[in-house]
């Protein structure tokens, strides 16, 4: 099995936590072997980073390429690392075995000390744990979810689609059905924890901001629509991307996708599609390549006469507009005269803008238009 | 004390004296004294610690000199006693020849402003206002006398007290005694207030510190007010040689040179004159003068106008000479200065550097001494912190004030010291000792204490501090290594026992096991990596051991203490 090959399987091939556990086992009886030998211990994994980030551009999404990195203990830059990462499998190991869970902050508290006679801790802060937990996932070739951990929280689901929750007495729910919030999205919606029996839905919407979902819902518009909502409070996170991914491909539904009219929102609406540089591992089982994008677009701003209510580009939106017209994932027409508009212009656009003609405006006019028209950007 | 020389001063510059007279008879109340009185900060008697700095200069001055030309190795004694607010006693003793009565006088009690050297020779000092300024300052603020006593070889010594007459610029001596007691040398003993004694960069123990660095065949002891007493040993047992006296060299002669040498010369012509009384002037000379002069090189010397001297000036510029001797030049030399500081300073690392002599302004001759040591006691402390220190001399001297001004100071501070492996001279544990040789040092003014920026003199150090850098670099960037491989034992040690830790409690092999093969796996390592240091430090050694001018003194074993705790 090629590298490749191996890490498709990571998401959907059935491996019980005791098999992930002695993955990490076996590695480190190698690095005991080695010590033993008094050789210099090593831990493999996946280089990560723009270095290693491929666009394919047939699949529509980023991968991550083949590049492997080495971290030794006897190397002056690696120690401390190595040191962080034989805690991180250890504490990962413990969670597996007694069936645990933790999140990523937790783990990190739990492993945070001062280094015995030093003024040194362990980890100096979460920044120093996370990127070791993506080596590991890398090294035992799983994803997090598996390993036990999984990051906050966070996005809401809404509208007439119904789950089971296989880790919860197997409770079966609509998520039209749960008051005006919905179901809080899980950071782990593998489909051994969460099973999706069925929907009515025509089609799903993500949107950027809560306050849009909550408009949204106010306003019956996904009864009134026939489509499902997912809210994603700005970038979306693991979990929300994975479900995304899910009901788009078991339920066979378009996915549209309305953000903030600015670089910001745009690449929120790139990571749903195409995913993360930082997740780039993970994109097929993430990413949605046949999402289209509904809004806010720099000609809603003439189109609705939204002129008065446009707000400046700050330094960071413009470096990161400029950053975009260069990523191979955003070279079409479509897109790059987006940016440029944007540039040239220097004013963003945000969905909740349109409130300026009137509140419900975003569920009346809009979206049905737009959605009606397939006015849309690839 | 120094009274040949003073006397010979008086004898050779009589006509200035009586140029002096001719003042006199114009301004009757300003003798050179009491102009001195009023003006004592053109001599750089100003400051209150620089003030008794000062003075102890004097006195300690006068003393090498005295010994020096009469052939004995120096033994000087300094005290300081503190005797109110603001208000001390000095006492210099020396064991040099001792003074007759009739110049202690004139060694004491004389000011000698107003006299221009006519003669060219290194010498610590080039006006002589020295002691006698001492003795005034001291009456002026205290209006006690200078106790003096002295004593020649074989004869009873005298003790006495000194004034000066401000208005006539004359000594006034009172109570003569004889003292039934063996004593050769001199030993002055004087009081001054509205000065003040520090253990600074600029105080007293920090000039007798330099003075014998630069003095290696003087012995010096200081008594401090507080009763510390430090002695610098001798480590050097030869007088250095004498400087020789030269005529001046036509490039660094001015208008004023030439109205005042042509007063006392024994040419009975301009031609003679030139000839007899200027080094490197031959016929060719006179030939290539007289083409460019508009008046008759028959005339007598001593009624050259000043427009003439200026023509003949201009023709000295105008004309190549070979360029001066430099055999007057007197140099510590490479051997005494090692010994010297590796003696007071006692540094780790060593390398010291005599330049040939050079010439600056067409006519100076000059010799530049440089010594940068490293490590043990090497750079400026204060507190915790350690800086580069530099130490400035003109013939000797110690410079401790305008540093900011000094042409030395400016040429180490144009060094980019990081190629020398100094990444930051405000935190590196240097000395630089840079010594200025000259019979003529172009002091910026009359406090003496800064050298001017004469662009062969920057350029001549800049030559002497790059080739010594060079030699330290070697050294520094070794020891960094060192220091380098040392912190990287400690970090791999103290990331073994969190790496074992978790890999028996995954594995369940035993931790304690585990956390000595590491160790073990550690050194391992770390013996290739010493191999490397021990090859490394070897080759630097060699470098610097086919080195004559370098020196390095074995750092103390503190590496196998650390090694031993890292064994904990």
């Amino acid at each position: 099995m090629t590298e490749k090959e191996k890490r498709k399987s990571k998401t959907t091939e059935k491996v019980s936590p005791k098999q992930i556990a002695d993955r990490i086992k076996n590695s480190a009886e190698s690095m005991v072997k080695q010590i033993d030998k008094l050789e210099d211990p090593e831990f493999k994994t996946m280089q990560r980073g723009k270095s290693n980030v491929i666009w394919d551009e047939k699949k529509g999404f980023l991968e991550l390429g083949e590049k492997e990195v080495t971290r030794s203990f006897l190397n002056i830059a690696h120690a401390r690392k190595f040191m962080q990462t034989s805690m991180i499998m250890a504490k990962t190991r413990e969670y597996l075995e007694h069936n645990k869970t933790a999140s990523i902050r937790e783990i990190y508290y739990e492993l945070k000390h001062t280094v015995a006679d030093t003024k040194e801790n362990t980890f100096e802060g979460q920044v120093e744990s996370d990127p070791i937990i993506v080596d590991l996932e890398h090294s035992v070739d799983t994803i997090r979810e598996k390993l036990n951990l999984h990051a906050n929280p966070k996005g809401t689901l809404y509208g007439d689609i119904t789950l089971l929750d296989r880790m919860h007495h197997n409770d079966k729910f609509n998520a039209s059905k749960l008051g005006r919030g919905g179901w809080s999205i899980m950071s782990r919606v593998e489909p051994e924890e969460i099973e999706i029996v069925d929907s009515s839905a025509e089609y799903l919407l993500v949107c950027e901001t809560e306050a849009i979902y909550e408009r949204l819902i106010e306003e019956g518009y996904p009864k009134e629509n026939k489509c499902i909502l997912i809210g994603i409070g700005g970038q979306a996170a693991r979990g929300a991307r994975r479900l995304i991914h899910r009901i788009h491909n078991e339920l066979d539904l378009p996915t549209i996708v309305f953000t903030d009219g600015d670089p910001y929102g745009w690449y929120i609406y790139s990571v749903v599609k195409q995913g993360s540089m930082a997740l780039a591992a993970h994109s097929e089982f993430m990413s949605v390549p046949e999402a289209r994008y509904v809004g806010m677009t720099m000609d809603d701003i003439e189109e609705y006469k939204l002129e008065a209510v446009t707000e400046r580009m700050s330094d960071g939106d413009i470096k990161r507009a400029k950053e975009m017209l260069a990523y191979p994932w955003f070279q079409n027409k479509e897109w790059q005269a987006q940016l440029k508009k944007a540039l040239d212009k220097k004013v963003r656009i945000e969905q909740q803008a349109l409130a300026n003609k009137r509140l419900d405006f975003v569920a009346t006019h809009y979206l049905p238009e737009k959605i009606k028209n397939k006015n849309f950007l690839p | 004390m120094s009274e040949d020389k003073k006397i010979k001063i008086t004898s050779d510059t009589k006509p200035v004296a009586g140029a002096v007279d001719n003042l006199e008879k114009e301004f009757k109340e300003h003798s050179v004294a009491e102009f001195f009185k009023k003006n004592k900060q053109m001599i750089g008697l100003y400051g209150k610690v620089r003030t008794l700095t000062m003075v102890i200069h004097e006195y300690v001055t006068n003393s090498l000199d005295a010994c020096e030309e009469t052939g004995i190795l120096p033994n000087i004694d300094v005290k300081i006693d503190e005797l109110g607010d603001e208000y001390y006693e000095v006492t210099v003793t020396d064991n040099g020849p001792g003074i007759t009565i009739e110049n202690v006088g004139k060694a004491f009690g004389k000011l000698l402003a107003g006299t221009k050297f006519h003669r060219l020779m290194q010498s610590r000092g080039q006006q002589g206002i020295g002691a006698s300024g001492c003795t005034m300052l001291s009456q002026m603020t205290t209006g006690k006398a200078s106790k003096i006593i002295t004593g020649k070889e074989g004869k009873k010594a005298i003790a006495l007290e000194l004034v000066i007459d401000p208005r006539m610029n004359e000594p006034k001596i009172s109570n003569v005694k004889e003292i039934e007691k063996d004593f050769r040398g001199t030993s002055v003993q004087a009081k001054f207030k509205g000065c003040l004694y520090r253990d600074s960069d600029q105080g007293a123990l920090e000039y007798l510190k330099r003075t014998a660095i630069a003095n290696p065949h003087a012995q010096i002891s200081f008594r401090d007010p507080m009763g510390q007493k430090t002695v610098f040993k001798r480590t050097h047992n030869t007088l250095p040689q004498r400087p020789a006296e030269i005529k001046p060299h036509p490039k660094g002669t001015t208008v004023d040179d030439v109205l005042t040498y042509c007063k006392s010369t024994k040419g009975r012509t301009v031609a003679s004159f030139l000839t007899n009384d200027f080094d490197r002037m031959g016929a060719k000379g006179i030939e290539e003068i007289k083409k460019r002069v508009h008046f008759d090189l028959n005339k007598d010397p001593k009624l050259l106008t000043w427009e003439e001297a200026e023509e003949i000036v201009k023709a000295f510029k105008a004309i190549s000479f070979i360029a001066p001797s430099t055999d007057a030049l007197r140099p510590i030399g490479e051997e005494q200065i090692r010994k010297s500081l590796q003696s007071i300073v006692q540094p780790e690392f060593l390398t010291v550097l005599t330049r040939k002599p050079t010439v600056y302004a067409g006519g100076y001759p000059f010799q530049v001494e440089i010594a940068i040591a490293y490590g043990g006691g090497s750079g400026r402390k204060v507190g915790d912190q350690t800086s580069m220190d530099i130490m400035r001399f003109a013939n000797r001297v110690p410079l401790l004030f305008d540093n900011g001004n000094c042409a030395l100071t400016k040429a180490i501070q144009t060094i980019d010291w990081k190629r020398y492996d100094i990444k930051d001279p405000s935190t590196a544990p240097v000395t630089v000792f840079v010594n200025f040789i000259s019979v003529h040092i172009p002091y910026t003014g009359a406090g003496k204490q800064a050298i001017a920026d004469e662009e062969e003199v920057l350029e001549e150090i800049r030559l002497a501090l790059m080739q010594t850098g060079r030699k330290a670099g070697i050294y520094i960037a070794h020891k960094r290594r060192e220091s380098e491989n040392q912190q990287k034992r400690l970090m791999f040690y103290k990331y073994i026992p969190e790496v074992c830790k978790a890999l028996s409690t995954i594995t369940k092999a035993n931790e304690e096991n585990l956390k000595k093969k590491m160790e073990k796996m550690v050194l391992e390592k770390l013996k290739i990596d010493e191999q490397k240091e021990e090859e490394d430090r070897k080759k630097t050694e060699k470098t610097l051991a086919n080195d004559d001018n370098s020196f390095i003194t074995k750092p103390k074993p503190e590496k196998e203490e650390n090694k031993k705790k890292l064994k904990k």
